[in-house]
């Protein structure tokens, strides 16, 4: 088609439209020509087949959408027992535990500075496993942290140890006994028989698999076994050990209920962890709210369900969700908050 | 027809390009471009309407292409290019179109680097010549990159239907509000592409960068593993350089999120440069990517109300936080449906709280008082003024924090007041530009200001204690709902009937500086 210099106002509607629809086929075909050369180029470059894929694995990857699975089609809460290993001491914990673990194991919980004057001033030969067995043991001790639930756990643990027979306590005990195995760096290896003689007639003395230190925790330590403290005696002392205390005698009161919990906590605190203020009583911390204490406490997610309800009694800690994925969230806020370090211009504008 | 099954290794250039890869060559294929390809100036575009005929028949179309040996148009589809090949054994040509080479010996289009190098370079300044800016240009691999697609051919293609990209996080123990951040910042779509594309450089000494953190998270999330993954090392991290958040004192996402991007942002010095060579190590010029994609500025105006003088000043900031209605802040209710009221298409059942409601209030002119007087440069004393806030820099994400959680000295409580949000959001009518306060907006800027929801995270509870939660936006419209390490599907209804924490908006269309 020539071009020329032609004036559109002498022409009619048909003529007009005739032009439109020239111009309009063109400018489709420039456009399918173009596409044909990104295709062309494609090939000749060899990227081409990039999008080819797998089609076999690519139905591994489909969204599922039905209820009680996730888009992977895993059903729900089957990830309790995942660990990882904490970058700062090195141990393997359990992932739901991992953030009060490591508020501890950097000093930043409240009660840090404590577990730090205990490490110091406790036996001289402590290596780094040691110190941060210790941190990890006050985990059951340390009352801020699932204030109202851990009370519970160790109440519950009594019971089993008051009520059960040797041998035979059930597996609300927490199941990894090596794991907070309380002690403060003492090794039999280098103590003599007297000593350790001695040690045994007041301490547990079990010996951590973990650590290889002892128990220093009272005989009634509900941590171990009578069974385990007999067995100690044997293999440190020899077959002419001394007898325990047996189980039946363990109880010095004759029921268990919830007012004795007080006096059963107090015992059970060793090594003067004083958190508990008077008004944090064992009474107000059964109730499933823990909200309503004078110190707002943040909820915890609390793993005890998944070691088994074995000792039964208040299943779901603090009464929330039903999945047992607590994740309490509190959001306290101080009023005054430090800023970080940068500059003010990162300051958010209220 | 090149079989898919076997992709062919066919070169892609080749040898009879040599002959004309002599002497001047490269001046003379840029002016070929300049004047009979691209055409960027007007007077090109002229010339060539004119003088851009086949020299046989006359035609100005048909697949027009230059000899690249001598002045002479032909057009391809009848072969008259060919034919002056032929006789003048000038075996290349151009395609006047596309520029594409064409090798009559080969038969066959051929793709030369260099060549390629001065037609992409001629195209650019012709886009330069006619306004029109920076354009996308999709990815290519290198050779390199090619060897290793072809020696590796298990290949993920990520389809509407793929749940890579999304990956459960496991608690820590309390830690849902820094899960609910991970899951929005990774579905940022310009930071996961700057992550994906290996854009970090790390230059910190330690192992304790929390950008390749990051990028490590999106590697995790890009994996196509299943099973959720636990973020202590970043949790670790963000503990370790940000101290005041640590320890279960302050769990607030919000103040996760500004803690987070602090940090990523003074780690990112490794890969901040700037047009000039200056390292941009001053926090005020920062070029990293966490600043282009967060960091807006806002603009304050404090108006003098006896001489009407303002004094301006610009901040910069990374969220913005939201008054709502029933917080002990007074709250003006804006009547809605009144200008701009609907413009965001939020619904108004029964008088609800909008977002477009907190953000006018946001940027409402706020009149002082005579407590609080400011000392005024034109009148010389303190003066009675009004303040108004106003966006003079919008983000590339903007992210709202609606103030649930009201800490005065006399009551400390969660506002769950629903505030409805929008799927797009027009930021015009909170600019700082004269035009926009009048809410005129010149027709085809509106796309600019355009803004799509992408992330929202909710929290469900008392203050005491509560659990977070988000929505999260993948393959353009479908949502997820992150609950930890589970991830399933949502309804854009789910998304837009919950609460509302924080709300995060995607700046829909960007420009190339």
């Amino acid at each position: 088609m020539k071009m020329e210099n032609m004036s559109l106002s002498g022409l009619d509607n048909t003529k007009l439209e005739a032009l439109a629809q020239d111009i309009y086929s063109d400018l489709v075909e420039d456009a399918c020509l173009g596409l044909c050369f990104e295709v062309h180029r494609a090939v000749k470059q060899g990227y081409f087949f990039l999008d080819d894929t797998d089609q076999e694995s690519m139905k591994d990857f489909e969204i599922v959408d039905q209820p009680g699975v996730d888009i992977f089609g895993q059903v729900y809460n089957q990830w309790k027992n995942k660990e990882c290993v904490c970058p700062n001491c090195n141990r393997s914990i359990a992932a739901s535990r991992f953030a009060p673990h490591l508020e501890k194991c950097l000093g930043m919980g409240r009660n840090s500075s404590r577990i730090a004057n205990r490490r110091i001033a406790s036996s001289n030969n402590t290596n780094n496993k040691s110190e941060s067995d210790q941190e990890d043991n006050d985990d059951v001790n340390d009352n801020d942290w699932s204030y109202g639930s851990e009370k519970k756990v160790l109440i519950r643990q009594m019971d089993n140890v008051l009520f059960s027979l040797p041998g035979e306590l059930s597996s609300s005990v927490n199941t990894d006994p090596y794991k907070y195995n309380y002690n403060t760096g003492i090794n039999y290896e280098t103590l003599g028989p007297d000593e350790l003689r001695s040690l045994l007639t007041t301490q547990c003395g079990v010996i951590s698999e973990h650590t290889k230190k002892m128990c220093t925790r009272s005989q009634r330590c509900p941590q171990h076994t009578d069974q385990q403290r007999r067995a100690v005696r044997v293999f440190l002392l020899g077959l002419s050990a001394t007898s325990l205390p047996d189980s039946n005698t363990a109880v010095e009161s004759d029921g268990y209920d919830a007012s004795d919990g007080q006096v059963l906590m107090s015992r059970l605190q060793w090594d003067g962890s004083s958190d508990i203020s008077p008004s944090d009583s064992a009474s107000s911390k059964a109730s499933t709210n823990n909200s309503d204490s004078k110190k707002p406490k943040k909820k915890k997610k609390t793993s005890l369900n998944s070691t088994g309800g074995g000792g039964g009694g208040s299943g779901s800690v603090g009464g929330s969700s039903s999945q047992g994925c607590l994740a309490g969230q509190a959001n306290r806020k101080k009023p005054k908050l430090p800023v970080p370090p940068a500059p003010s211009i990162y300051d958010n504008l209220n | 027809l090149i079989s898919k099954r076997k992709p062919q290794l066919l070169p892609a250039g080749c040898s009879h390009v040599n002959a004309y890869k002599v002497d001047n060559w490269r001046p003379n294929l840029r002016v070929i471009y300049q004047c009979f390809v691209w055409s960027g100036s007007a007077e090109t575009r002229r010339r060539k309407a004119k003088s851009c005929i086949c020299h046989m028949c006359g035609a100005h179309l048909n697949r027009l292409h230059s000899c690249l040996y001598c002045v002479f148009f032909g057009c391809f589809t009848k072969k008259h290019i060919h034919e002056h090949a032929k006789n003048k054994r000038h075996n290349l040509a151009i395609d006047l179109l596309y520029g594409g080479i064409y090798c009559f010996v080969c038969q066959d289009y051929i793709y030369d680097k260099d060549m390629e190098q001065i037609a992409k370079e001629e195209q650019r300044k012709a886009w330069k010549l006619q306004g029109v800016g920076e354009k996308y240009s999709t990815w290519e691999p290198t050779k390199r990159e090619l060897d290793l697609l072809r020696h590796n051919p298990k290949r993920r293609k990520m389809t509407t239907n793929c749940t890579i990209g999304l990956r459960g996080l496991i608690n820590l123990g309390n830690t849902c509000f820094m899960n609910c951040i991970v899951q929005a910042l990774t579905h940022t779509p310009l930071l996961r592409d700057f992550f994906l594309s290996d854009r970090h450089k790390c230059e910190m000494q330690s192992n304790s960068c929390l950008v390749c953190e990051m990028s490590q998270l999106f590697q995790e999330f890009y994996s196509g593993h299943r099973s959720p993954h636990i973020p202590f090392r970043l949790l670790h991290l963000v503990w370790t350089h940000a101290r005041h958040l640590a320890g279960y004192e302050q769990q607030d996402a919000h103040e996760f999120l500004i803690a987070a991007l602090d940090v990523l942002h003074r780690h990112c010095k490794g890969d901040t440069t700037n047009d000039n060579g200056k390292k941009a190590n001053n926090p005020n010029h920062c070029n990293c990517i966490i600043d282009q994609i967060f960091t807006g500025g806002l603009q304050s105006d404090v108006t003098c109300q006896v001489c009407h003088g303002v004094s301006t000043t610009i901040d910069p900031f990374w969220d913005i936080s939201l008054d709502l209605p029933g917080s002990s802040t007074p709250f003006w209710p804006l009547s809605p449906g009144g200008d701009g009221g609907t413009v965001n298409g939020e619904s108004h059942l029964s008088g609800a709280t909008t977002l477009t409601d907190c953000l006018r209030r946001f940027t409402r002119p706020e009149h002082l008082g005579s407590s609080a007087k400011i000392k005024c440069g034109g009148c010389h004393s303190y003066q009675e003024s009004t303040k108004q806030l106003t966006m003079k820099k919008l983000p590339i994400v903007a992210c709202f924090h609606l103030k649930r959680f009201e800490h005065s000295a006399k009551l400390r409580r969660k506002i769950t007041t629903y505030v409805s949000f929008p799927l797009e959001l027009d930021m015009t009518p909170f600019m700082a530009s004269r035009w926009a306060s009048t809410n005129y907006l010149p027709p085809g800027l509106y796309v600019l200001v355009r803004y799509a929801l992408f992330a929202v995270v909710n929290h469900q509870g008392t203050l005491e204690s509560g659990h977070y939660t988000s929505f999260i936006r993948q393959h353009k419209d479908q949502w997820f709902k992150c609950d930890d390490a589970i991830i399933t599907k949502a309804s854009i209804k789910d998304v837009l009937d919950s609460e509302g924490y924080l709300l995060f908006y995607h700046k829909q269309f960007l420009e190339y500086e």
